[in-house]
Order: structure tokens, then sequence, then C-alpha cells
């Protein structure tokens, strides 16, 4: 028996003695067997022990005849009630120790953030390759056959899927595992049924993802398992290395400790350790690892409360769970289960022999035998527990030949990682914090269930490498670029994605929350929005001037705003300043309506943070993050509803149970007419306006703004479809021009993006109360479609032009287009 | 009498016709602690199904859990004006006036052709909303 975490063995352990471990057909035959010796065994104790009492009683009667007898035994007999009163107090002391460790929380448990789940149901967009991935990261395995078990599945004629899932409990309750068949044609579902049955299924949630884990201060991490769920093999290989009497003794064994110790005078050091399963646990457990006397007599009496305390099983699986097998960076790698995720990135339930011989022979000293630093060492090793596993009859020469000649099978990245979406993972922490406190969220072992999308993410992912590698590529102006990227559902405020740098699992500066910075031209929307909220002034349809304006802001400072193109282009009507992105009629228009006015509108798009109150602020002369765009840009996605971004959905304890539900907050705080006025130019300005790139890339309809600061130190696009959100920042940490404005770089980004996701069409649905009518795109007087130069523009009921405009036929072509539009 | 019979049989014809071009509710007179039916023939069956199993959730006073069924709806597609429009009963049982208020707007918003269902959002909307609330709480 070896001490667990020793330090270097000099000469690893050989088997001492050949006893078969016959391992029960299952633990609990095990634990009940051992019940009844112990009972058997404590029947004998107890006569023998009324026997010597017998004994010594009579002898005491005999020596109690001299002299000095009598005060002599007085003396010792009160020596031994004090000894026996002090002894047993702190053993009782111990035992509180115990009782209050095992009853309570034994472990800081670290919080295990989930991916959204993926709903399955007949028409949803979903391709071979995305459920195949989603089967992967949930750790299915792909069988040839039929799938018999819980987590397998096969694929048929590369479209046919026969999926058996797993329990698996969700805030509404557990879904039971169940067989389900599904098609996928023409990259949707078409066809859900219960697997080998006819019986159409509507709807089938398939266990999320679970993306990260967020990790106490000590460190350490863990998977917990039930005794139940461990392979026998690994329980055999654990017990047949570790502890061969553990079903025997009662925590502490003496014959192992005698073994240990005529080993170790052989071989003048030490070699072997005499610890029993119980012992190791307990000093991992209660006791420091200090190598002192006293100590070594704690661990022996612990050992013994435990074994009392607690049946052979709850010790075994504490174990299992407690054991130190390795270390990642700064975090400890305890118990089977992570170890498994970290050395093999499989579930322990999956892993050959070969390999649980391998994590079972790590408990001698992980570090000496780290089989991603020392192969040889750790090959080694694993080969020594199997020959005692072969020694042990379970396995066969045959066996042990096989599995010796396996590598060691290593998986070469960990499956998790603490840093795989390090901005998302910032962004769930910060939104938990609200309601938890930092010690219960790395403690408690809290299942945090979140709107994040794993496909969208890695596609979010692979945009901003491919699209910021080749802007640096291709403009010799652009470097050391810095990006952030998010992605939400546009109707309901989940984020889906986030990446927030260049290189996406880097676990730094969180830009998409924490990069402050100016919005440029992002700021429009609002300021048109302000304005036509009041439609007995501002249509769309409106005249505005964009001639050289002068603006004096303090005693001797003028500011005059430039456009982009530094032209003016006299009078313009609204629509299409917007759409075209002019400053200076933007500010002329922002200081009309009034900056509190604008303040309000960007308050009710969802800001929350102060606004100033200077005119530069009409071109986005003022700082926001990444994230407070998207929230902005949300309300207009959902048609002025404000619902505040969000990642959680909701919160289990650790056995499952509900603890919290973030719902779905929506609040009506624009008026449908102004927004859809609004967002009808948004639209145009993805057809003919700054990011009309996207109307020959999408045969979709979307809308979106791009934005550009001065100096080109920004470039912003923030768009949307009916389903889907996203804002796009490129810029420098040292806030250095990039040479790119909005169209150039973030519009690229965002369309990389876009290309790679499922796109629903941008539906408006036009209000009741605005009414549609062509108009003169010069001089913002009634036409109708077949004159030049007309194009047709909503109204709020009420504020429509009511001067005619000259009109000159448009020709045959532009009509038939129009027909076609 | 044959002319009486020619009579009687017109009659009940045209009461059976008239019967069945009335123009069915939308929403129909909810029972006791049931929400009415959201009868829309375009709904998909996961939709459905979705707010069926909502619908069983209200009825045994799950209303977080129906909430959340109906979110998996809006995940979906949240263009259906039915679900929001649950939503907004299922808070207006828990007395959430605001949120009910809010999802019934919300239920506005993607409504196409269904003026049943626009009034009944309305009927919600309105200031003295909290006495539909009263009426469901009975």
């Amino acid at each position: 028996m070896t001490t667990q975490k020793s330090k270097t063995p000099k000469n690893p352990k050989k088997p001492t003695q050949k006893k078969v471990i016959k391992r029960k057909a299952t633990k609990k035959k095990a634990i009940r067997k051992t019940t009844i010796k112990r009972k058997a065994s404590n029947k004998n104790t107890s006569n023998k022990q009324t026997s010597n009492k017998k004994t010594s009683r009579k002898k005491t009667t005999k020596k109690s005849s001299g002299r000095f007898g009598f005060l002599f035994n007085r003396y010792s007999l009160l020596g031994l009630i004090a000894f026996l009163t002090i002894f047993s107090s702190y053993l009782v002391y111990l035992n509180i120790q115990i009782t209050d460790k095992m009853s309570g929380r034994i472990w800081s448990l670290p919080s295990h953030v989930y991916a959204r789940p993926l709903e399955l149901y007949q028409g949803k967009y979903l391709t071979v390759k995305q459920l195949v991935s989603e089967l992967t990261q949930t750790e299915y395995t792909r069988v040839q056959n039929r799938p018999t078990k819980a987590g397998q599945y096969r694929i048929l004629n590369e479209s046919h899927f026969e999926i058996i899932s797993r329990d698996f409990t969700y805030w509404d309750g557990e879904q039971k595992s169940q067989g389900i068949r599904l098609s996928i044609y023409n990259n949707k579902i078409s066809i859900l049924h219960e697997l080998y049955s006819d019986k159409t299924l509507p709807i089938f949630r398939l266990e999320p993802v679970k993306i990260a884990g967020i990790y106490p201060s000590t460190k350490e991490d863990r998977q917990l398992i039930k005794l139940d769920e461990v392979p026998d093999d690994l329980v055999l290989a654990l017990l047949t290395v570790e502890d061969r009497r553990f079903y025997d003794h009662w925590g502490v064994d003496p014959r192992s400790i005698i073994r240990a110790m005529l080993a170790n005078l052989m071989a003048g050091g030490t070699v072997q350790g005499g610890s029993t399963l119980t012992q190791q646990l307990v000093k991992n457990l209660f006791l420091s690892p200090e190598r002192t006397l006293s100590r070594k007599i704690n661990e022996a009496l612990m050992a013994l409360l435990l074994e009392i305390n607690y049946d052979k099983s709850v010790i075994l699986e504490t174990y299992i769970n407690e054991v130190y097998l390795g270390q990642n960076g700064a975090q400890q790698i305890h118990g089977f289960e992570l170890a498994s995720q970290y050395y093999f990135a499989s579930s322990l339930r999956k892993l050959r022999r070969d390999q649980m011989a391998l994590l079972v022979g790590l408990v001698k000293g992980p570090s000496w035998y780290e089989p991603r630093k020392h192969p040889e060492r750790a090959r080694a090793r694993r080969d020594q527990v199997l020959k005692l596993m072969h020694e042990q009859d379970a396995l066969t020469q045959a066996q042990l030949n096989k599995y010796m000649a396996l590598g060691l099978g290593l998986a070469k990245k960990p499956r998790f990682s603490a840093n795989r979406f390090p901005a998302l993972v910032d962004l769930v922490k910060r939104q938990l914090k609200q309601d938890y406190n930092e010690e219960d969220l790395k403690s408690s072992g809290l299942q945090v269930f979140t709107s994040i999308d794993p496909f969208i993410q890695s596609q979010a992912e692979a945009s901003v490498k491919r699209v910021i590698s080749g802007l640096e590529k291709n403009y010799q102006q652009a470097e050391q670029l810095q990006t952030s990227l998010i992605v939400a559902s546009s109707q309901q405020g989940e984020i889906q994605a986030m990446v927030s740098d260049r290189k996406p699992t880097f676990p730094g500066f969180n830009r998409s929350l924490d990069a402050v910075r100016q919005i440029g031209s992002l700021i429009k929307p609002a300021i048109y929005l302000t304005a036509l909220q009041q439609p007995h002034r501002y249509t769309l349809a409106s005249k505005l001037d964009d001639s050289p304006l002068h603006i004096k802001t303090s005693k001797e400072k003028l500011w005059s705003p430039q456009n982009y193109d530094k032209k003016f282009s006299g009078d313009i009507l609204l629509f299409n300043a917007l759409n075209k992105s002019r400053n200076v009629p933007t500010v002329r228009l922002g200081l009309d309506i009034g900056l509190s006015d604008i303040s309000d509108t960007l308050h009710n798009l969802g800001v929350k943070r102060e606004i100033p109150a200077y005119p530069s602020m009409t071109l986005g002369a003022f700082s926001l993050s990444p994230f407070d765009v998207a929230n902005m840009y949300q309300t207009f996605a959902a048609n002025g509803f404000n619902v505040p971004l969000k990642v959680i959905r909701e919160v289990l304890n650790k056995d499952g149970q509900p603890l919290k539900r973030y719902p779905l907050e929506s609040e009506k705080t624009i008026d449908e007419k102004s927004i859809y006025l609004v967002n009808h130019v948004l639209h145009q300005v993805t057809q003919t306006g700054t990011a009309k790139s996207l109307s020959n890339l999408f045969p979709q309809s979307l809308a979106g703004k791009t934005g550009t600061t001065d100096d080109l130190r920004d470039s912003w696009f923030a768009g949307f479809s009916d389903n889907q959100l996203a804002v796009a920042w490129i810029g420098r940490d040292d806030n250095q021009s990039t040479g790119l404005t909005g169209s150039s770089g973030a519009l690229r980004l965002w369309s990389d993006l876009f290309k790679h996701l499922n796109i629903d069409s941008m539906e408006l649905i036009q209000p009741a109360g605005v009414n549609k009518i062509w108009i003169d795109a010069e001089s913002g007087g009634l036409s109708n479609k077949n004159c030049l130069g007309a194009v047709e523009l909503p109204f709020i009921q009420g504020s429509e032009p009511t001067e005619k405009a000259e009109c000159k036929s448009a020709g045959f072509i532009e009509q038939i287009k129009r027909f076609f539009n | 009498m044959p002319n009486q019979q020619v009579f009687f049989l017109l009659l009940f014809l045209s009461v059976f016709l008239l019967t069945a071009c009335a123009p069915q509710s939308v929403i129909d007179k909810p029972a006791t602690g049931v929400l009415p039916i959201a009868d829309n023939p375009q709904l998909p069956d996961v939709i459905k199904s979705l707010i069926s199993q909502s619908d069983s959730q209200y009825i045994n006073n799950d209303f977080a859990g129906a909430l959340a069924t109906l979110e998996r709806a809006v995940r979906i597609n949240p263009r259906y004006a039915e679900v929001w429009s649950r939503m907004a009963q299922v808070y207006l049982k828990q007395g959430k006036l605001e949120q009910a208020r809010q999802h019934a707007k919300r239920s506005n918003s993607v409504i196409k052709n269904n003026d049943s269902l626009r009034e009944f959002n309305n009927q919600i909307i309105k200031p003295n909303s909290n006495d539909i609330q009263k009426e469901q709480l009975h």
C-alpha cells in the first residue's frame, strides 16, 4: 500500500502476497458480507473481552493483598480513569470532526456551466455535421450496430440518426433516457420518431454540453461520480494496488503495517506504505501532510472512527472522488472521473482497462508518473498495475499482453478547460454575482444553465480568426487589431456567443464587456428615432440641411463637423441622411430635437451609462461597450421591446433542485410606429446605404448600421435578422488608428459570421396607423411608383406629405424592376 | 302537412348553416383554472405540444414551469402571438400585472390577422386588467 501524494518513490512497490481479492458481484453484496463478518467478529471480540475481564479480576484480587497495594491500585485506577476520560473526550472530539465534515459539504464543488440544450423538432434547421458535433461534445459514443445503451448513437445512410439519450435533470424536471430516431433532409429535421416505433415526437431535448467550471479559490476541481457508476474493473484495480484487505479491516490493517515495516527495514528506507484506503482518505480530508508520530496516531484513530460511522461503500465512493491525481496549471485534479476527463478526454465509464490501470497507478505519485511529462515512467507503472490485475485473475494472459502492448492512449488536449470560453464564462459569473456570493459560486456545485450555443460560438471564433488575420494582411495600416463579437437571439435577448479577443480562448481583458469605446455613427438611429417620435415635426421625407456648420462650443472654440467624404450635399431627405450616414445634417437634427431627448431615447433603448450632453455626442463622441451597443440594437431588432441581454436561464443546486430561473423580461420602451420607420431605413442601409455590400451576400432581408470614429480608431457594425443579432467591433487597445471604417472592418467580420449561421429574413410587420406612400426622393413631395426617383416610404398616419412632386417617367426597365421588387 | 315539413326543414337548415358559418372564436371562454385554447391551425406541432405542456403545468399551479415551457416555444419561433399571449395570462394569474401587460403588448406586436386575440390581449393591457386577474383567481 502506498501513501497518496507520496514523494518520488525510489522503488515502486511489489506485490507481497498473492491473495486473490474476490470482488463480489456487486459492491453491495461485498459490503453486506463484510457487515456479517463484522457482526461475527464483534461477538467474538466481546466474548474474548468478557473472559479477559474475568481473568484480570482474579489476578487483581491476588495482587491486592500487599501492604501498599491498596494505595497503588487506587492511584493507578484514578490515573486510568483520568486517562480514559481524556482519551474518550479526544475521541469524541475527533468523531465530531469526522461527522461534521462527512455530513456537510465534504468538498468545495465548482459550479458547472451548461450550454443550451439542443431542441430537436420537425422542421428545425440542423446539419448532420452540427448534430454529430453536438453528440460528440456531450460524449455520445457512435456505434455501428443498433444503439442499446444510453449515450450511444448510430448514423445510417449519412442522414438518419438513432440516438439513446441519457437521463438528465433540467430546471423543469427530469427527462428520462429515451430512444429517438431522426432524419435530416436538406439541413432540416424531416422526421423525429421514437426509436423502433412510428410514434412521432413533437419535440425532444438533447442534454446540454457542459462548457465550463467556476472553480474554488483552492483551484480544486472534481466531478462527482457515484459508486454504482464506477466501473468494476477500476475498483478492482484500485483495491488490488492500494488496499487488498479493504473489505476486511477496520480502517487500520496491522498486517499491512507490519509487512510495510519489514519491507522498509529490508530496503533501508521507505519503499512501502501501510496505510489503508481509509487512512489515506482521513489524511487527505482531515490532516496535514506532515509525517509525525502524533499525526500517524490521529490518522489511525480517525480511520477507526470513520469505519465505525460509515459504510465501506461511502468510504470507497468518497475516496474515489477525493484522491488527488494531477495538476492542470494551477488547477488540482481530484477524483477519478475528472482525471479521466483530463488525461483521456472521456468519462470514466468509457475507459479501457489499461487506461483505468494508468489512473490507478497515478495514485502513488501523480507528478512522478505524470503521463504527459513522463510517458515512460507512466507506462511502466501502468504495466505494473496490469500485472497485479493479472495476478489477481482479473486479466487473462492474453488480455495482459494485449493491454501492455497498447500505448497510453492519452488525449492531446484535456476535454475540460476553465478557459475554453473565457469571455462567456466571465459574463456568466458577473450575472451570477448579482444573486450569489463569490464563495457559494465557487464551492456549492451550482449547475448553471445558459443560452450559450456551442455551434454559434465556434462559428464566431472561426470568423474572428479568419477576418482579423485577413484584414491585417490586406490593409497595411491594420495591425495589432483587437476585436469583440457578440451574438444574441434578436427577439429574446439571449446571448448565444461572445468573443472578446483576437485569440478567442485567451482569458484576458474582456473587451465585449469592458472595452468602452466611442460608438461613432451607431448613435444615429437613436437620433432619427427621437425625431420620428414627433411626426408633426419630422417624417422620413423631411428635408435636412447638409451644408457647412459651425458651432461655438466655448468662448474661443468652434466645432465644424464634417461628413465622411468631406463634402456637403445641400438639402437631403431625412431617410437618406440616415441611410448614407451623413454627419452634418445629423448634428443639425440632434441639436434641433435636443440632447436630453436623445439621451432619454438611448436609455429607453437599453443603454444604462451616463450620456454626455454636448453637441458632438450627436456623432457618437461618447463611449459604450460592445455589450451596451448590443443591448441598444436589440431593442431595434425586437421592434421597440427592450429585453435586457442575459446569458443565464436557470440555476440548480448540486442535487438538481431548482434554485432560480431568470425569466424572459420584455418591456415596450419605444412606440412601434417610430421604430418601424427607423427599421425600414436600417434595412435600406443594407441595400443601398453604407452596408450595401450585404445585399450581394445575403438573399435574406437584414438591417444594421455601420460606425466609424475619428481617425478610424473604431470600426463598428451592429445588425440583425429576424432571429439573430450581432455586434462587431474592431479597434486597437492603444486607441490608435486601425485604418478601417465600419464597412471595411467590422461589417466584414459580421457578414463572415452571418454567412455561417442559419439566418431568417427580417420580418417587419407594418403597425396599424402607418401607411406606405411613394414620394420623390429629391424633393420629398408626393409621387408615384412610375415616376423617376420615386421611393416608397412609411409614414405615421397624418404626417404624410401633401405637396405633389413633378413626375418624370421612370422608364420601362426601372418600372419592371419596381414591379418585381 | 308537406308544406309545414318543408318549412321546418328549411328553418333547421338555415339555423345549421348560420351556426356553421359563424366566425369561430379563437379564444374560448376559459373554464375555471384552464387557459383558453389557442385555436390557430397554423401553429406547428412543436408549438402546440409546448403550449399543451404549459397548460398542464398551469392547471397544476406550476406557473414558473408553464412560463419556462412557453419560453421554449418563443425560442423556437417568437412570431406566434398565441404564445406571448399565453405568457401574459400566466403572469396575470401570478398577479404580475406589469409583466402580463408587456407580454400582451408583445403578442399584439406579432399578430397578423387575429382580431379576437388582439381583443383578448387588450383586455389585459387596459388599466383595469386586474379585474380579469381577479376573475382568473376565482
